[in-house]
């Protein structure tokens, strides 16, 4: 139900993390959104998402946007990951007066989004959810620090024993930190996760990891 | 997924990938080698393992999951499409569409209650409790919906049987009720799920926003004691052809 609502991390690293997406209404517009959806594709690359992508066909991190564009069909699920709120505006107005009459998503901070939507010049976000946080057996979970990157895919195909292994190797200088965040990106194949906030992530977290990791 | 212990060299490459922590070491019976095993009750079948591509001797691959197996993939794997709805993933559209489909009206709530997120899994047991508590409120759960599609009676919330022992990586409780019922639904996930279940969930709540771009959703959240969470998820109202809907009160 959410591919990008649940999202864990401080205020100011959620800031630099937005998602757009699109798909088709089932029974409604599923029988000639294909050429619309690739057009999405098309105004989204435009404006330098950090991922994106869609499940089947793969993400930015390994497949060319024109090859994501051209595989649309009328079924796809389509989503681009931005760090910057600039080029989110401008993407979002540009979808607007290209009237393409498909649904489109964003998620992100509520303060921040009501904000692009305003300068974006929509007049109000038409339905919203909200996350009320993980409950039942929480002491099950990870570490906060290992949540923040693995929550960044929604299907959770971003392992947290990988991440805590990329953590470590990264502290030993084994891999530089956009080497690890691209690695973990690959797993998420609709694009989902945000690269550069990982590097961030991994900058900041990787000097104060006190736990190892078996060196398999 | 199948290992060929014939080719597994045991270089734990593919140990780390897996998000329920389901492989460990084995040894050939000789004592000869050491190789990967699996732990079939553990695997969720979500392929990350083999599309991690770390195997330097190709000795993973995908197999043919019989039934009731089929359903750990179809839940835990997004690059499986449930051919119910004909679409990848593990919920439906929910609020993605619902400028076109109407689906969560003023005055009515979409709710998903994802057993096993984040990076947990859930035995579905575990997920037939939290279908049966919520549906003594007389709610509806969501059609297309892999949970929904596996339901012996809709009413009660009772799933098919032979699913019962399955697990996923997630298995998302999706429904929707009247706006009014948030106290009722609060008061039965404290008292009859958050202890009963032997896994986690993440908890959501959908809402039409009023002219004024907000809803009273927000208060009901706040007076059940619940905090929500500073990421939102956020239908632009720009899809056509619009769902008719009277304006709201």
């Amino acid at each position: 139900m959410t591919h990008s609502l649940h999202r864990r991390g401080d205020v100011e690293s959620l800031k630099k993390d937005f998602l757009i997406l699109s798909c088709s209404a089932k029974g409604f517009n599923d029988g000639w959104y294909g050429p619309l959806g690739s057009e999405f594709v098309r105004v989204c690359t435009k404006h330098k998402p950090v991922n994106g992508g869609d499940m089947k066909t793969g993400n930015l991190l390994y497949v060319d946007p024109e090859e994501i564009a051209n595989k649309v069909t009328n079924t796809t699920i389509l989503e681009f990951n931005f760090d910057n709120k600039q080029n989110v505006i401008d993407c979002i107005k540009e979808l607007k007066e290209r009237d393409l009459g498909i649904s489109i998503v964003i998620s992100g901070m509520i303060d921040e989004v009501n904000d692009i939507v305003q300068k974006a010049g929509l007049p109000k976000v038409h339905t919203r959810e909200f996350s009320l946080g993980t409950h039942g057996k929480t002491r099950l979970l990870p570490e906060w620090e290992v949540l923040e990157f693995t929550t960044m895919c929604g299907h959770a195909m971003v392992a947290s024993e990988y991440v805590k292994k990329a953590i470590v190797e990264a502290r030993k200088g084994h891999v530089s930190p956009r080497e690890a965040a691209v690695q973990m990106g690959k797993c998420c194949s609709c694009g989902n996760f945000n690269v550069n906030r990982a590097v961030e992530l991994m900058e900041k977290n990787a000097p104060l990891w006190t736990s190892d990791y078996p060196a398999y | 997924m199948v290992i060929d212990e014939t080719k597994c060299i045991g270089c734990g490459k593919c140990l780390p990938f897996c998000p329920v922590q389901a492989r460990g070491f084995g040894r050939s019976a000789s004592g000869g080698r050491t190789f990967i095993v699996i732990d079939k009750d553990k695997c969720i079948e979500c392929g990350v393992c083999e599309r991690a591509g770390v195997c330097p001797v190709d000795a993973m691959h995908m197999e043919e999951l019989p039934w009731p197996r089929t359903v750990r993939g179809i839940l835990s794997n997004p690059l499986l499409e449930f051919k119910a709805t004909g679409v990848p993933g593990r919920g439906t559209e929910e609020i993605k569409t619902n400028e076109i489909t109407g689906r969560v009206k003023y005055g009515r709530v979409g709710v998903g209650i994802e057993m096993g997120r984040p990076g947990i899994s859930a035995r579905w047991a575990e997920v037939e409790k939290v279908c049966m508590a919520v549906a003594k409120m007389g709610i509806g759960f969501c059609e297309g919906n892999p949970i929904t599609h596996f339901m012996a009676d809709k009413k009660t919330g009772k799933l098919d049987p032979t699913v019962l022992n399955e697990a996923s990586l997630s298995a998302i409780v999706e429904f929707e009720m009247d706006e009014t019922q948030i106290p009722e639904l609060f008061r039965i996930l404290r008292e009859e799920v958050n202890d009963q279940i032997d896994t986690v969930y993440t908890f959501e709540i959908a809402a039409r926003l009023e002219a004024n771009g907000t809803t009273t959703v927000i208060k009901a959240i706040e007076d059940g004691g619940y905090q929500m969470l500073p990421v939102s998820k956020n239908n632009l109202g720009l899809g056509r052809p619009r769902f008719q809907e009277e304006v709201s009160a």
